[in-house]
């Protein structure tokens, strides 16, 4: 059970954006990818969630491919992302925020609206109780009826992360979870992907703050330049001269 | 028959290519299909009207086609769209209907609603290989290669075009570059609303004027704009010429009234099946 | 005066339907449809044509609605995969292309010189106001029904989810639902609440002709949908009755002062008047003038 990403090469006009990336993980397993600003994370990401297409290379999930999918029927295959800039349904609520991410709603046909209203009521009820569930765990209770537009950005990021979790994924790909988060939030949020992690959801997450993620995670990949410079456990690469020479610019070398 | 249509065609096609290139240059760059800009050609069509009834000469009609539609351009963008530039793209094609009627209501009420005709010589067709073709033709074709010739060297000779052209090209490593916004907006404007004012007059010397004359053209402007590929000067005008040939040509067979519902079938299809156009480029669309 | 108040009741209740339909397309799920009339023209002209082979009203009327839905399907199909500005050039050109087909396909629509004698609805009821009065009612009657359905939509799930795709359409996408799925069930439920609100102007009207057609009332509606206050059911209703005011209130003036304005210069007038009406809301007042449409 892996998730593969295989000889990813992705280009803007002559820019090399992604160059031969390739990495693997166990899909119930918790990876970092750590680079300096344009060293193509986020690009990645948008590749292997299929918001872009790759040049070449293939991404598989449990040994199936999903190259041919689009971004929504990745998601729906047990991959889901989040953005870097949230982006939250701003005029829904936090809790229609989380309801509008479940799947497989009966309500979601118009045909089901007016045809089955009962059984929309029902299934609106439990997917109700579950976003319940999860702004509890997220501590983002107190702002259940408020416009998502509204929230801080830190609390932005706890939703895209229980946004996320509506959707049942089984491998979620978090962008920069920490970023502009204070600290008390970024302990909480840290917390809660270690818990959901224990529960079978595997997580790659992208972050700058060096010092929490490797807190968080056994393992890293480092990236520069599009490439793949150095993957392995957070004290071993971060002691790697090459990666202290890209990452950090060699100021500290 | 087929080599009339074919100089037909291209003068026809001239037309559609000088307001696509009006239309792709605001769409690469300010980001929105402009529906003020067939409008804006009724404008320089008017103005080519006055002044050709005032001087009898085509070139003073030119300069005040170019003069007048570039101004209209111009401030629509400090006016409307420029205050717009953050809002949803909503928001700006909202507003860009409310300017094209706005245009065209205040030609209607100034110059009233029956179609006017510029009063140009008769003269004997030159014949070519067979094929004879109206002196005006001729003088038109060279009207518009003139405008070409100046918009394309604004475009491809001047600094500012270059930062146009970038600005087109990719408007994150344009804004990152450091360049002017309001120096390129500018002459964005002007420019697209000279070439717009161009092809208005000369649609109104090859037809007859009506305020309603560029709003009908609107649609074959977009249509080459995107089969060219948005955003691509050089698209623009071949997609144009393709169209106008296109059209001609295929008159006989599908009568007067389709050959317009011919620019809606190939937008349709080039969305389809070749969304970045001839010349654009890969992202885009989506 | 009675008749007068009548029928400009039956007309703003026309418009009523089309921006109730525009609004469930762009007020609730952003979709920019220029192309509104298009589907306002395959209604009318279905639904008469269908009736004057013999059909009962009841007949023609649903099936101008499924026509119109139908319509809209292909282009939904074509359409929705692309970005909101291609979205409205390729509505846009739908329509004016559905203007050319009227204005070509003789042998159906008998072209420019139009279809009359198209079967007055209730004209059973005798020539005095009663026919009118029953039309109103009918038409008054599809309105509420019309707008009893949108509000169940927005309180739906599916309400949810196409108001997530106005906020942020990606953000759907990664959670693994397809944004086209939901908007071409929003284009075709619309476009059929244009096409009955057709089959009602063609069988009061009993005239159609390619002309009745133009864009412009495609821009009426959209007059009436910003001035009433975007993504708001009631806000539907109010702007198309502020728009009917603007309508009669512009040819009042003209028949109050003949010498004044000629009728040519009264369409153009008009047409200005939309214009800086669209241009001035969409500047200073994008949520038109009955206040926010974030809650509805």
């Amino acid at each position: 059970m892996t998730l593969s990403v295989r000889n990813i090469g992705k280009s803007f006009g002559g820019f090399r954006a992604l160059d031969d990336v390739s990495l693997e993980m166990p899909a119930d397993g918790l990876l970092g990818i750590i680079g300096p600003n344009g060293a193509g994370k986020s690009t990645l990401f948008s590749v292997m969630s299929g918001f872009m297409a790759a040049d070449a290379g293939g991404v598989s999930l449990h040994g199936r491919p999903l190259d041919r999918l689009g971004a929504a029927a990745r998601a729906r295959a047990g991959m889901v992302r989040t953005f870097q800039v949230p982006r939250e349904f701003h005029h829904l609520t936090v809790r229609e925020n989380l309801m509008a991410a479940a799947p497989g709603q009966t309500g979601e046909n118009l045909l089901g609206v007016f045809l089955s209203p009962r059984r929309v009521r029902t299934e609106e009820a439990a997917i109700r109780v579950e976003a319940e569930a999860t702004m509890d765990f997220l501590r983002l209770a107190p702002v259940a009826d408020t416009p998502a537009g509204r929230l801080s950005g830190g609390q932005k990021k706890l939703l895209e992360l229980g946004r996320a979790l509506m959707a049942k994924p089984r491998l979620i790909l978090l962008d920069e979870p920490f970023a502009g988060v204070n600290p008390v939030l970024i302990g909480q949020i840290m917390d809660r992907v270690a818990t959901l992690n224990a529960r079978g959801i595997g997580f790659l997450v992208i972050e700058h703050d060096l010092e929490a993620l490797s807190r968080l995670v056994p393992r890293l990949v480092v990236m520069d330049r599009g490439r793949v410079l150095a993957t392995g456990a957070p004290d071993v690469v971060l002691a790697d001269p090459a990666v202290r020479e890209a990452y950090l610019g060699g100021a500290v070398a | 028959m087929f080599g009339q249509l074919l100089v037909a065609g291209i003068v026809h096609g001239l037309i559609i290519g000088l307001a696509a290139l009006a239309v792709t240059l605001v769409f690469g760059i300010a980001r929105f299909p402009n529906a003020a800009a067939g409008d804006t050609m009724t404008a320089g069509a008017y103005a080519g009207l006055v002044a050709h009834k005032a001087s009898g000469s085509l070139l003073v009609a030119g300069g005040a086609a170019v003069a007048a539609s570039g101004l209209i351009s111009l401030l629509g963008y400090l006016l409307v769209f420029r205050p717009l530039a953050r809002r949803p793209v909503a928001s700006l094609l909202v507003a860009a209907i409310g300017v094209a009627f706005l245009i065209r209501a205040a030609l209607g009420i100034v110059f009233g609603h029956q179609q006017q005709v510029f009063q140009v010589p008769l003269a004997w067709p030159i014949e070519v290989a067979g094929i004879r073709i109206p002196p005006m033709d001729l003088t038109l074709a060279g009207v518009a290669a003139c405008a070409l010739a100046g918009a394309f060297g604004v475009l491809y000779l001047t600094s500012i075009g270059r930062q146009m052209r970038a600005v087109a090209d990719d408007p994150d490593l344009a804004r990152v570059s450091g360049i002017r916004p309001m120096r390129v907006m500018v002459t964005l404007w002007l420019l697209a609303g000279a070439a717009a004012g161009i092809a208005g007059l000369m649609l109104g010397v090859k037809t007859v004027v009506a305020p309603e004359m560029g709003w009908e053209g609107l649609l074959s402007a977009f249509a080459a704009a995107i089969l060219g590929g948005i955003g691509s000067p050089v698209g623009a005008v071949a997609a144009g010429l393709l169209l106008g040939i296109a059209q001609e040509i295929s008159t006989p067979y599908v009568g007067f009234t389709y050959k317009i519902a011919l620019s809606f079938a190939v937008m349709l299809a080039v969305l389809l099946f070749r969304p970045r156009g001839l010349f654009g480029r890969v992202e885009g669309v989506r | 005066m009675e008749a007068y108040l009548v029928a400009i009741a039956i007309i703003a209740a026309i418009y009523v339907l089309l921006t109730l339909g525009l609004t469930l397309q762009y007020g609730l799920t952003g979709l920019v449809n220029f192309g509104h009339v298009g589907f306002f023209a395959i209604g009318a002209y279905a639904s008469a044509l269908i009736s004057m082979q013999g059909m009962p009203l009841v007949v023609s009327f649903v099936c101008a609605a499924a026509i119109a839905a139908l319509a809209a399907y292909p282009i939904g199909l074509v359409a929705l995969r692309l970005r909101d500005d291609y979205f409205a050039v390729v509505t846009l050109g739908f329509s004016e292309t559905v203007r050319l087909a009227i204005t070509s396909e003789k042998w159906l629509t008998n072209g420019v010189q139009g279809i009359p004698g198209v079967p007055k609805a209730f004209a059973g009821m005798g020539i005095g106001m009663a026919g009118a009065v029953a039309t109103l009612a009918a038409i008054a009657l599809a309105c509420g029904v019309a707008a009893l359905m949108l509000r169940r939509i927005t309180r739906s799930p599916f309400g949810r989810v196409i108001e997530a795709i106005r906020d942020n359409e990606d953000a759907l996408r990664a959670l693994g639902k397809d944004p086209a799925r939901f908007k071409i069930q929003v284009l075709a439920l619309g476009s059929a609440l244009a096409g009955v609100a057709g089959a009602f102007y063609a069988h009061y009207i009993t005239y159609l002709s390619p002309d009745q057609f133009i864009p412009l009332v495609t821009f009426y509606v959209w007059m009436a949908m910003i001035m009433g206050g975007v993504g708001r059911v009631s806000g539907a209703v109010v702007g198309a009755l502020l728009l009917m005011l603007f309508l009669e209130g512009t040819r009042f003036l003209r028949d109050v002062a003949p010498d004044l304005i000629s009728a040519v210069d009264m369409a153009s007038v008009r047409l200005g008047a939309v214009g800086l009406a669209l241009v001035l809301f969409t500047l200073f007042r994008p949520q038109g003038l009955m206040g926010d449409y974030t809650r509805r």
